[in-house]
C-alpha cells in the first residue's frame, strides 16, 4: 500500500543503485543528494553527536558505493534498506557506548538533542506523522498513550528499555511489556489492514 | 517458513521486532544479528519488521549533514567529483564564480611567485589564467602572447587523472555555453591552439576551466564531466 510518491522515489533510487554498481559517480552524487539528509536526522536523533553521525554516514555511503551491486530490489526498497543500516550501526554504537560509561545520572535525557531543531517534533508526533495512511493511523491509535510514547522514543532516539523507564518514570517491567504488546499489537493490526511496503 | 513451529515463530518474531526497534540488548542484539547472516527465516522476519516501521522512519524531519560529510566521502572513495550535482548544468552555479574570489587571491600570489621565479616558459606572457579547484590551489596555469593562437598549458597541481579519462579545457563565454578547446594533459606541459589570436578568441570570455571526461574528451561538444578547476583571464597590457 506504498504511496505513488513512495514507489517513485523508490523506483528512482533503485535506478540510482544500478549505475552507481557500474561505478556512476553522477549517480552516486544524485543518491546522496537526495537520501543524506534523511539518513542524517535517523543517526543524529539516535546518538545526538552530529561527529559520530556524520562517521556512521560517512561508512553508509563509502558502502554504497562499493556494494550497490549487492542492494536487491525484491527485499526491500532502497530507503529502507539505507535506513535499516544507518538505524543499526547507530543502535550498535550507542549500545556499545553505554557499556563504556556507566550513566550515573539520567538528567541530559531530558535535554534537547544537539543540533535538533527546537521546534523538532517530538517522537509521538513522528509516529503520528508517519502514520500517513489512513490502515496505518488506525493502527497507531489502537496503542495507549505509554507504549506509543515508549515504541516511539526506543524508535526514533534509540532508548533502551531501561532509559525508557527512567524517562517515563515507569518501572522497567511495565516499559518492557508495553514495548513487546505495543509492538504485537501494531504487527496484528497493520498485518489485518493488509498493509504491506512490498508486497 | 516452519509452522509446525508456532511458539519458535512468536519468539522469533517478537525478537525480531526489538531487533529493528532497538531495544534488544545488547549481547542478544549481537548474536541474533549474527544468525541473520546465514538463516533466511530470521533475515525475512528481520526484514519484515523493517518494512512495518519503515513509514515511521521517513516521516521523521529530514536534517541537511554538513557539506564537508559529501567532501570526505568523495575524497575517501577517491572521486572526481568534489560536490553533488546541484540543479543545472556546472558553469552556471553561482558557487563557480564566487570561488573566483579566493581563487583569484591565490592566483595573485601564485603569479608574483612564478614572475620572481622567471620560469623560462613563461617569458613575461602578457595574458595567464590560473586554474584552481575548490581549495583554491593552483592545478593548471595557461599563458598566452598577444597575436599568437598557441595556448600553453602547463600542469603545476591537481588530483591524479585516472588513465580512463582525460582533462578537457572549456571557454566560459558570458551568457554562452562553455566552448571546448581541446585536451590538456594531465602532467607536464600542453599546447592548444585557439580559434583566433586571444585578443579576438577571449573577447567576452571572462574565464577557462577543466572537466573530466571520458578518454578523448566530451562526445558531445558540451562538458559531461565534472569540473575541476576554473581561473579567470588575467590581462597583464
Amino acid at each position: 500500500m506504498a504511496t505513488p510518491a513512495t514507489s517513485d522515489k523508490s523506483a528512482r533510487l533503485g535506478a540510482l543503485l544500478s549505475r552507481i554498481a557500474l561505478g556512476d559517480q553522477a549517480a552516486f552524487g544524485e543518491f546522496y543528494e537526495v537520501t543524506s539528509a534523511h539518513l542524517y536526522g535517523v543517526a543524529l536523533r539516535i546518538l545526538r553527536d552530529p561527529p559520530a553521525a556524520e562517521e556512521i554516514l560517512q561508512e553508509a555511503y563509502v558502502n554504497v558505493w562499493h556494494h550497490a551491486g549487492s542492494y536487491e530490489v525484491a527485499k526491500s526498497q532502497p530507503l529502507t534498506w539505507l535506513s535499516s543500516i544507518v538505524r543499526n550501526r547507530c543502535l550498535d554504537q550507542l549500545r556499545r557506548r553505554e557499556l563504556d560509561t556507566v550513566t550515573l545520572t539520567s538528567d541530559d535525557d531530558d535535554a534537547p538533542a544537539h543540533d535538533l531543531p527546537s521546534d523538532a517534533m517530538t517522537p509521538v508526533e513522528m509516529l503520528v506523522a508517519g502514520a500517513e495512511a489512513r490502515s496505518v493511523r488506525d493502527c497507531v491509535d489502537t496503542l495507549d498513550a505509554g507504549p506509543k510514547q515508549a515504541i516511539a522514543l526506543a524508535f526514533y532516539q534509540g532508548l533502551s528499555h531501561s532509559e525508557l523507564a527512567v524517562h517515563l518514570h515507569e518501572p522497567l517491567g511495565t516499559v518492557k511489556s508495553w514495548v513487546r504488546r505495543g509492538l504485537e499489537r501494531l504487527k496484528n493490526c497493520l498485518d489485518r489492514a493488509g498493509y504491506a511496503r512490498n508486497e | 517458513m516452519n509452522l509446525s513451529r508456532p511458539d519458535r515463530l512468536s519468539r522469533l518474531d517478537a525478537l525480531a521486532a526489538a531487533y529493528v526497534l532497538g531495544t534488544l540488548p545488547g549481547r542478544a542484539r549481537k548474536r541474533l544479528a549474527h544468525v541473520a547472516q546465514t538463516d533466511t527465516v530470521v533475515a525475512a522476519t528481520i526484514r519484515a519488521w523493517e518494512q512495518r516501521l519503515a513509514p515511521f522512519s521517513e516521516a521523521a524531519p529530514p536534517i541537511t549533514p554538513p557539506p564537508r560529510l559529501w567532501r570526505l566521502i568523495a575524497l575517501r572513495l577517491g572521486l572526481a567529483q568534489v560536490r553533488p550535482p546541484a540543479p543545472g548544468p556546472w558553469w552556471t552555479r553561482v558557487a563557480i564564480w564566487r570561488g573566483f574570489a579566493l581563487a583569484s587571491f591565490t592566483a595573485a600570489m601564485a603569479l608574483s611567485v612564478l614572475f620572481l621565479m622567471q620560469k623560462p616558459e613563461l617569458p613575461g606572457a602578457p595574458i595567464v589564467v590560473v586554474m584552481a579547484g575548490p581549495d583554491a590551489k593552483p592545478a593548471l596555469i595557461a599563458t598566452m602572447m598577444r597575436g599568437d593562437r598557441t595556448m600553453t598549458v602547463k600542469v603545476v597541481g591537481g588530483a591524479p587523472v585516472p588513465t580512463d579519462r582525460s582533462l578537457e579545457l572549456w571557454m566560459l563565454p558570458d551568457g554562452a555555453a562553455p566552448r571546448s578547446l581541446g585536451l590538456v594533459p594531465a602532467t607536464g606541459v600542453g599546447r592548444v591552439t585557439l580559434p583566433a589570436p586571444p585578443d579576438v578568441a577571449l573577447t567576452g570570455v571572462p574565464a577557462l576551466a577543466v572537466s573530466l571526461e571520458q578518454a578523448g574528451g566530451s562526445p558531445t561538444g558540451a562538458p559531461q564531466g565534472p569540473v575541476l578547476y576554473s581561473g579567470k583571464v588575467e590581462r597583464f597590457y
